[in-house]
């Protein structure tokens, strides 16, 4: 009983990160109609800056947190403005050139921070005793910041006039445009949303994992994948499918000790194959 | 919003690639994302060689020309390459067995080298990837390397096995699997102890000093921790204790929550891990954090200070090690030897970096008795070398192995200290 629920508990907290990766993958897909494949290293600088605010000058984990969202939300827009001008020509370039940004912000990474990578201590870390269950205090601090987190994410796209001007552009670019809309700062606003959602996903995982460079494939495709299972470009199936997947990432783990990679993947794998809309149905954009 | 056939067919054969990729990536041993890092070769060479032009560049794949001809002419460099993880999870490994060293080598070129010929090391990054580590044996026999320093992983020590037998090129390498003396490679020396000696000092330690009763043990799968693994449970098995759980994780693996909450669960007194200095700390990272109070007890990885850093200075207190190298005042050689270390690093050395230092001696010696050649010759050399080292006193028998004892040690504020 007490591994069902603490394994729950560790899946959960771990969805919660899955499902920011995903939101953040998701909103940028349905406002830009654009697959960004650097997301996952973006969640990377986030945390590596996170860690170097909290460990390196000290200040509180929230504030770091907060801070390294703000900062990864500006390299987000950068990379946006760079790939702008691929953006009304081709699109598939774009998307190459996001794969590219991928790689140079690894490298980067490399460079300023180090191969080895940091060990991030929880800014809680005493375990929680509940009904004689055990939990990490940590896991339920990241799974409340992921709940309000999403639920500012859904107040900002449904009651802001920005978020709406953002599911404008995603509906129909023209029509915006018509309507006065602008759609670059639009999109520019969309894009550093998307980083920041990465950036606290980061963050948050942090002193969970262990900070490296190549922490943001492991983050970015586990993310990816959440947001497939939910319904790719259904923002509320990026948090269904990221509970979803970390919960099964977790029981899976608990079973099959080295092999839970491969289990996970797979139930995936047949789950998609089985209902290839995901959880709750996709939105795809056309981009014709 | 239209949903067209074709956005859709796009996005399914889109996330069946990346599902095939991550299915395939996962089940190798991943060492970050396959695109960025093409195995670097030369990370960087040094020469001492005092009138020619010294080579800082680190970019052409094959090994560095500074000079030297093919044939080993009077004052020609010695080339020794140093085959490491300069990259990656377990870079840290890499750098302490480059610095150990590369002291060795600039103290012996400062003394004059190799009866006049200067030694020229040549550094090449193996990612800890069996896989790169071989293709740079090659790299290393075609380029006229005489001597290999290094691997500090087992598993390319033994993948380069093959190759570096048939070329004659002796290497003396940092890692400790019992797996490496078993393959009666003549070529293959070890600087260190193997986990066979380590774990019967620390199983010997816990049952009968310490009386550890509940011994629960989690190691990784790969050549080191599986190394870790039998020889641990041997060592146990000949005292009669049955460990209470055995958990097996990946090297790779960042989050333990699942098998720390099995160990949780049989309260453990002691807990045993067999892994790298960094998955170690992380192990006991979260064992705290998920209010596991059991003794940590290990081998060399609990014995450095980056284990203590990843792991946090409060976390790792009274963890147990076991390692032929406590601390670097042991005697007047490890005082010696820190105080250079430091000179030239401006940090404190610890067991890897001491190892690396003996093996390269060794090497230097072995070079001095036959005037600079390779091949059989230098093997027969090394053999023959009795050493006094800072890890202990080698003297190899005809696996490989040159020490065969290490002491206890626990972190005490961070430090680690003997054992009273």
């Amino acid at each position: 009983m007490q591994l069902f629920f603490q394994t729950l508990v560790g899946g959960i907290g771990f969805g919660a990160v899955y499902a920011l990766v995903g939101m953040g993958f998701t909103i940028v897909y349905r406002t830009m109609g654009l697959v960004n494949f650097a997301h996952g290293q973006i969640a990377m600088i986030g945390a590596f800056l996170s860690a170097t605010f909290f460990l390196d000058t000290k200040l509180p984990f929230a504030v770091a947190a907060i801070m390294s969202m703000a900062a990864t939300a500006v390299v987000g827009l950068a990379i946006e403005g760079i790939l702008r001008p691929l953006e009304a020509r081709d699109f598939d370039l774009m998307l190459i050139g996001t794969l590219g940004f991928g790689v140079v912000l690894e490298a980067v990474a490399t460079r300023i921070w180090g191969a080895t990578g940091r060990a991030v201590p929880a800014p809680v870390d005493r375990p929680l005793q509940i009904f004689g269950i055990i939990i990490r205090t940590y896991d339920l601090v990241v799974i409340g910041v992921g709940a309000v987190a999403t639920v500012a994410v859904w107040v900002l796209l449904n009651r802001t006039k920005a978020g709406a001007a953002m599911q404008a552009v995603a509906m129909d670019r023209d029509a915006a445009t018509s309507v006065g809309i602008r759609v670059g700062r639009s999109n520019a606003m969309a894009f550093a949303l998307g980083a920041g959602l990465a950036a606290l996903a980061g963050s948050l995982a942090a002193p969970l994992l262990y900070v490296t460079p190549s922490l943001g494939s492991s983050l970015g495709i586990k993310g990816f994948c959440a947001a497939i299972l939910g319904g790719f470009g259904n923002i509320n199936g990026a948090v269904i499918g990221g509970l979803a997947f970390g919960i099964l990432d977790g029981f899976a783990a608990g079973h099959f000790q080295q092999y839970s990679d491969t289990v996970t993947f797979l139930v995936f794998a047949v789950a998609i194959m089985v209902r290839p809309t995901g959880i709750l149905g996709e939105l795809t954009v056309n981009r014709a | 919003m239209r949903v067209t056939t074709m956005s859709r067919r796009w996005l399914l054969a889109v996330s069946a690639c990346t599902v095939l990729v991550v299915v395939a990536g996962c089940s190798s041993s991943k060492k970050t994302s396959g695109t960025t890092s093409t195995p670097l070769a030369a990370v960087g060479s040094t020469s001492a060689a005092s009138g020619g032009a010294s080579t800082a560049s680190a970019s052409t794949a094959s090994a560095s020309t500074a000079g030297s001809s093919a044939a080993p002419a009077d004052t020609s460099a010695i080339k020794i390459a140093v085959i490491d993880a300069q990259s990656g999870q377990s870079s840290s490994l890499g750098k302490w067995e480059y610095d150990g060293v590369k002291l060795a080598v600039d103290q012996a070129n400062a003394a004059g080298g190799i009866n006049g010929r200067k030694v020229e090391l040549t550094v090449f990054d193996d990612q800890a990837d069996p896989t790169v580590s071989t293709n740079l044996a090659r790299k290393a026999v075609s380029g006229g390397f005489i001597a290999i320093l290094g691997p500090a992983e087992s598993a390319d020590a033994i993948a380069m096995s093959p190759i570096l037998q048939q070329a004659k090129i002796p290497y003396i390498t940092s890692g400790q699997s019992p797996a490496m003396p078993k393959l009666g490679d003549p070529y293959l020396f070890l600087n260190s102890p193997t986990s066979t000696t380590y774990d019967t000092t620390l199983a010997n330690y816990a049952v009968k000093t310490a009386n550890f009763t509940h011994i629960a043990m989690i190691t990784n799968n790969g050549a080191y921790g599986k190394g870790e693994h039998d020889a641990f449970t041997a060592a146990l098995k000949a005292l009669n204790v049955t460990p209470v759980t055995d958990q097996i994780v990946t090297p790779d693996q960042t989050d333990f929550s699942a098998a720390l909450t099995s160990i949780r669960q049989k309260n453990p007194d002691a807990l045993f891990i067999g892994a790298e200095e960094v998955e170690s700390g992380l192990i006991v990272k979260q064992a705290r954090g998920l209010g596991i109070k059991a003794t940590i007890i290990g081998a060399a990885p609990t014995s450095t200070p980056i284990f203590v850093q990843t792991a946090g200075t409060a976390n790792a207190e009274g963890a147990v090690s076991s390692t032929p190298y406590l601390t670097n005042d042991t005697n007047a050689q490890t005082k010696a030897f820190a105080a250079a270390y430091d000179a030239a690093y401006g940090t404190e050395p610890e067991l890897h970096g001491a190892k690396a230092y003996d093996g390269a001696e060794i090497m230097l010696q072995a070079l001095k008795t036959t005037n600079g050649a390779g091949g059989q010759a230098l093997d027969d050399a090394i053999r023959a070398v009795k050493y006094q080292g800072l890890v202990g006193n080698f003297a190899f028998d005809a696996t490989g192995v040159g020490v065969h004892e290490t002491q206890i040690g626990i972190i005490k504020n961070g430090v680690l200290t003997a054992a009273s």
